[in-house]
């Protein structure tokens, strides 16, 4: 981190990051993740009747400017994502938790204290809707076979009907239906490639509906980019299902029976803490 | 989440350290609930675009290492390339009329067929 220090900044001076707010007077049960600066540990912080968990950082360390430098270095912003999501994750283990988005700051313990008991009754509720519950994210991507075939077919590069063997059986010149038939042959494969769009579409209509009916909330989150996923395959479905801890086991079954009845290709990732559902309804 | 045994049946459970990178993202920047801070970083506003951006660069530059330059041969997309195909379809022309002042037209009608 200290390639990014602001020259702006008091070299000493600290600032407090707030990862995430739960319920009850204290955090302790598990040894907490190092959070996001080595210097000080990640603690709870009470405030009202709920606890901030939240760590001492370098001001200089925390600045918009430091910040617009890092987030274009994939490096860095995926060790700041990960220390995040990792005391995010140790909190909830033990207690309903909401978590704050990345980069929520203040100026000081006192700062934070006063500005989080702002938002207490926000605060309440959402750790009431949350609790009990935890988050499964689903995503489904185009079927295999439609990502295979490019827009002119399977290999992307059909060579015209060699003059000899498209005139095979006839003497010297081209066939006759030569010019039909391969017309017919490309509005036939438009034809079995838009099918296959509109199916992969239903699967995934048919997915989001399935999960709906039994998760508590539902988000369709934007499908990912291939670019960031890695994946070649285009992903259609992207969401989010608040579940009850004890309807996981009906979700799994449904999932299992998902994967059988839709041709398209279907990813769990869970349980998550409730990202997704903290902010409003 | 310890009690939440999913693990049989139906794929992952991602700790902190093996979930993928772009679903901590779209969570952890996106999701969680958003309270004023004292610091003022805007994340939505310059990292999500920063981000895409950089990836997508990387990726091109990935494709040229890889010698796929679409980008640079697309006329729809750089002016060097629209050069290119102006200075190709000259050198056709050119080798057309040498051929036919040399008498060979039906070679360079045949041609021009299979083209």
């Amino acid at each position: 981190m200290t390639g990014f220090a602001d020259r702006g900044a008091a070299p000493d001076s600290t600032v407090t990051y707030a990862f995430a707010v739960c319920r009850g007077e204290d955090a302790s049960g598990a040894p907490l993740p190092p959070g996001l600066s080595a210097g000080a540990p990640v603690r709870a912080l009470r405030f009202g009747a709920l606890t901030a968990i939240v760590q001492e950082v370098p001001a200089a360390d925390f600045t918009e400017e430091v910040w617009r430098r890092r987030l274009s270095d994939r490096a860095e912003v995926e060790r700041c994502a990960r220390a995040h999501h990792a005391v995010v994750t140790a909190v909830a283990r033990f207690r309903p938790t909401v978590p704050l988005a990345l980069c929520t700051l203040y100026r000081d313990d006192w700062r934070a204290i006063e500005a989080l008991g702002r938002d207490e009754a926000r605060f309440a509720e959402v750790l009431d809707r949350v609790a009990g519950h935890v988050e499964w994210g689903v995503k489904v991507y185009v079927r295999p076979e439609e990502h295979a075939s490019g827009p002119d077919g399977a290999t992307g590069a059909t060579p015209r009907p060699a003059p000899g063997a498209a005139a095979r059986g006839s003497a010297g010149g081209p066939a006759p239906g030569a010019g039909r038939a391969y017309l017919a042959e490309r509005r036939e494969r438009q034809r079995s490639r838009v099918r296959r769009h509109e199916e992969t579409l239903r699967d995934a209509d048919v997915v989001d509906t399935t999960l709906r009916g039994l998760a508590s909330a539902a988000r369709r989150l934007q499908p990912q980019h291939q670019e960031l996923t890695g994946d070649p395959r285009p992903q259609i479905l992207n969401a989010a299902y608040l579940v009850a801890q004890e309807r996981t086991a009906e979700l799994s079954a449904a999932v299992t029976a998902l994967r059988r009845r839709v041709g398209a290709h279907i990813e769990v990732t869970g349980p998550w803490v409730p990202y997704s559902f903290a902010g409003e309804v | 989440m310890s009690d939440v045994d999913y693990r049989q049946g139906v794929a992952t459970a991602p700790g902190p350290g093996t979930a993928n990178l772009a679903d901590i993202l779209e969570r952890v920047l996106d999701k969680g609930i958003v309270i004023a801070g004292d610091i003022k970083i805007d994340l939505l506003d310059i990292e999500l675009l920063t981000i895409r951006l950089r990836l997508f660069v990387s990726s091109v530059d990935t494709a040229r290492k890889a010698g796929i330059d679409w980008w640079e041969t697309d006329p729809a997309l750089s002016s060097r390339a629209a050069q290119c195909a102006l200075r190709e379809e000259n050198a056709q022309l050119r080798h057309r009329v040498a051929a036919l002042e040399a008498g060979d037209a039906e070679s360079g009608t045949a041609a021009e067929r299979e083209a």
